[in-house]
């Protein structure tokens, strides 16, 4: 358990802690499929907010392998997987009081999207 | 919860409570104090939206580097030496003159720190939070940027570990000036996508 | 866990109250709870995503009435306190050794 020491503090800052993980997992998904939000209501940790679930959107990007937030609550970063930019219309998620043209990206894991 | 504004008044019960937590966690020889003077030190002189703006300014004034910067955006801001703490995974969104961005964390407050700094408080405020994802045209009303109906609005929801960095429009009128007068005008409300770069006064 | 901190899409919650040219702490408990962040994390005792979670816990009363970095000091009381690393009654007793002591 290192102590934080001012000279350990510049690689610390510049060098970061990502959530990537190096793990070979095949995705679910790909670019252009339509996905739709599980529905979870978990009392634990969910990084996957109420106002995206159920909802389907379409996949505009994948992010690669990352942790999966909802388990790093163990304290060890784990069930490494895909995660993408999911884009959702406007009218998707708030119907008829949604702005004009408007879109919401939010990034979806493996574990949160089922085919649409 | 007092927040204390008055110097000169005794520390408010926050204050003493933070005292406490330091002193005990020093005593047991867990923090070493000097170390959170220089990471206070260092955000506070090193790390803000000045450096955002210089990826901005080189990827206006460079078309190669803007295309690396929008398919891969932790190398290009890497190239700069801007990477880091909430930052070690970076996507750019650009404006267009079709397209708008804006950035939000509904969950809590994620920002890309090594290129913004650290966020306001009203980016960490509930009603930004809120209202960035359902009402993003009334948010920007709020801070006097009127998109027209036919512009599209893309408000991007960093609730994972990517933080996003709007690329603003570059505007008329600043052909002529090079990567260090273009990086004075990259507002940090205007990568964050709730401002826009005007054209400058002549 | 559906606790207040998922606001996307709540409405009642005022205007977005701006101020020009803030500072990045408004006051210096705040930094040293900024820095504290760090030093925890260094040593392990938790990581983003259990800070994040201890933050959830909140009462959504109190999570809406107190600043981000109150939040912050939430999560590090509750966490410490849960590994037994600085617990509630010896943090309790070190502040008001503090204050008593006109510090």
């Amino acid at each position: 358990m290192p102590l934080l020491t001012t000279e350990i503090v510049p690689g610390l800052v510049s060098g970061g802690a990502s959530c990537r993980m190096d793990a070979d997992v095949a995705p679910k998904f790909k670019v252009g499929d339509k996905v739709q939000a599980i529905n979870i209501n978990p009392t634990s940790h969910t990084r996957l907010p109420r106002y995206i679930r159920g909802k389907t959107g379409t996949v505009t990007r994948d992010h690669g392998v990352f942790a999966f937030p909802d388990t790093s609550t163990s304290g060890v970063h784990q069930d490494p997987q895909h995660v993408y930019s999911v884009r959702f219309e406007g009218e998707e998620l708030w119907g008829a009081d949604a702005n004009a043209n408007s879109s919401l990206y939010i990034d979806l894991f493996d574990n949160y999207l089922v085919p649409a | 919860m007092a927040h204390d504004h008055n110097h000169n008044a005794p520390p408010s019960d926050t204050a003493m409570r933070v005292k406490a937590l330091e002193t005990l966690l020093t005593e047991k020889g867990l923090v070493d104090p000097a170390a959170i003077d220089s990471l206070v030190e260092l955000y506070e002189t090193k790390v803000g939206p000045r450096n955002g703006a210089r990826v901005v300014a080189r990827a206006w004034t460079d078309p190669d580097y803007k295309a690396r910067l929008l398919e891969d955006g932790t190398a290009a801001i890497a190239e700069l030496g801007f990477s880091g703490v909430q930052g070690e995974d970076m996507v750019v969104v650009e404006n267009t003159d079709d397209v708008h961005n804006m950035v939000v964390c509904t969950l809590c407050s994620c920002y890309p720190w090594p290129t913004l700094g650290l966020p306001p408080v009203w980016y960490k405020s509930a009603p930004y939070r809120a209202r960035a994802v359902s009402d993003p045209r009334g948010v920007l009303d709020e801070f006097g940027v009127t998109l027209p109906d036919d512009m599209e609005i893309r408000v991007w929801d960093s609730n994972a570990e990517l933080r996003y960095l709007v690329l603003p429009s570059r505007p008329a009128g600043t052909e002529n000036m090079s990567e260090d007068e273009l990086a004075d005008l990259v507002s940090r409300d205007s990568m964050i996508g709730t401002a826009v770069v005007d054209t400058p006064a002549s | 866990m559906n606790g207040i901190h998922d606001l996307g899409g709540m409405h009642g919650l005022g205007p977005i109250d701006r101020e020009a040219d803030e500072p990045y702490f408004h006051e210096k408990w705040e930094s040293r709870v900024f820095g504290l962040f760090f030093a925890n994390f260094a040593q392990g005792h938790f990581n983003v995503d259990q800070f994040r979670h201890a933050i959830e816990h909140m009462a959504p009363a109190e999570y809406l009435n107190t600043s981000y970095y109150e939040h912050w000091l939430h999560a590090f009381e509750r966490l410490l306190d849960e590994k037994g690393i600085v617990t509630a009654e010896e943090l309790d007793r070190k502040q008001a050794e503090l204050t008593a002591g006109g510090a």
